[in-house]
């Protein structure tokens, strides 16, 4: 039978195990990579000692500790899906920009005497 | 900003732009009368059309542009303001495919702008509107602060100031030629002004905006949202100059 701390701890060492081999095979990069890494620790860290929980609870005066990390989770989940929405918008003006500035592009590549649009239709499309 | 300095445009200095997705069928007869009304260079961006537009305007005499992806009604209107601020025009007026616009109507605009000085005129036919349109708007105009009959039509002169402002990143993620663009515009302390024109029911296709009930309701939503972020911008200046709309 496991006590709660080893099932805690595994679950924690697990979490955390998975995201650094993410991290190590480069499915993860840049501030992503930083982000990940700072909540494997996280999960490492509570997971092993949850004693931290309960410390953490007094000093921030919440009486049902455990409540803590969902609370806490759930607050950078949140933030986490702003900040995707955020890129999101971002990547999508740029996608629209880029749009544009290919039809531009490609009237005036046409005007220097470039093959018609039409043309090079198959080419896009076998892409 | 300072804008006080707009001048008079001339229509051969623009560049009239006309966004089209499938418009085949009516696009000729536009680019024709365009040309003939205004005598300036014509600039059909293709919005991903199946069909042949894009031959159709090019045959017609027009420039094109041929959008790979389809961004929708605005993200055509911007690439042709890309173009027009890229290659120095003086100024650009937007008009439907869809015939809806009549051609002689055109300088019309011009001759608002010469006697508005206004940096923006937007051609309204407001005994067109639809009743629902007509409570849209004067929810819109209470939120928004500007003084205008008709957020959506697609008949606008703008000059060189609105196109600069039009061209760049700031209006790349709006939807639709409507309250998002005149917001920009109205922030920057630009002057906006309409003058009233004729208008034809649409010959081909239907609003994208007023498409139907639950499309309606999400644009209001979504507009709803945008103006309460943006609520101090048509608030900032006088928005219009001289909103004459008594006769259509």
């Amino acid at each position: 039978m496991l006590t709660g701390q080893i099932t805690s701890a595994v679950l924690g060492i697990v979490l955390a195990g998975a995201i650094l081999f993410l991290v190590r095979r480069d499915h993860l990069h840049g501030p992503f990579a930083v982000w990940w890494f700072a909540v494997a620790t996280a999960t490492f860290v509570l997971g092993v000692f949850p004693q931290v929980v309960v410390w953490l609870g007094r000093e921030t005066g919440i009486g049902y500790a455990p409540v803590l990390p969902i609370i806490i989770g759930l607050s950078l989940v949140l933030i986490r899906l702003l900040k995707l929405d955020i890129d999101r918008s971002k990547q999508e003006r740029n996608m629209r920009r880029l749009t544009q500035k290919l039809a531009i592009l490609e009237q005036e590549l046409e005007r220097l005497g470039g093959r018609p649009a039409r043309d090079v239709d198959a080419d896009d499309d076998a892409a | 900003m300072a804008h006080s300095e707009t001048i008079s445009l001339r229509a051969a200095d623009c560049l009239a732009v006309i966004p089209a997705r499938d418009e085949a069928t009516t696009v000729i007869a536009v680019v024709e009368g365009v040309r003939r009304a205004l005598g300036c260079r014509v600039l059909v961006v293709d919005d991903a059309s199946t069909d042949d537009t894009v031959l159709k305007a090019r045959a017609a005499g027009a420039e094109t542009l041929r959008l790979p992806l389809g961004l929708g009604a605005w993200g055509a209107t911007q690439t042709g303001i890309r173009y027009a601020h890229r290659n120095g025009f003086a100024g650009v007026i937007t008009l439907d495919a869809d015939g809806q616009h009549l051609p002689e109507s055109l300088p019309a605009l011009f001759e608002a702008q010469a006697g508005s000085r206004a940096n923006v005129v937007i051609g309204t036919c407001v005994e067109r509107l639809s009743r629902a349109k007509r409570i849209a708007w004067r929810y819109l105009r209470a939120l928004t602060g500007l003084g205008l009959g008709d957020f959506t039509s697609g008949l606008r002169l703008y000059d060189r100031a609105a196109v600069e402002i039009l061209a760049g990143p700031a209006a790349s993620l709006l939807d639709y030629q409507d309250v998002g663009v005149l917001m920009l515009l109205a922030k920057n302390g630009l002057a906006i002004t309409e003058t009233p024109v004729p208008m034809l029911p649409r010959r081909e296709g239907h609003s994208r905006v007023f498409a139907s009930w639950p499309v309606v309701a999400l644009y209001m939503l979504h507009t709803t949202v945008l103006c309460l972020a943006q609520l101090d911008s048509g608030r900032r200046r006088p928005p219009a100059l001289a909103a004459g709309n008594s006769t259509c």
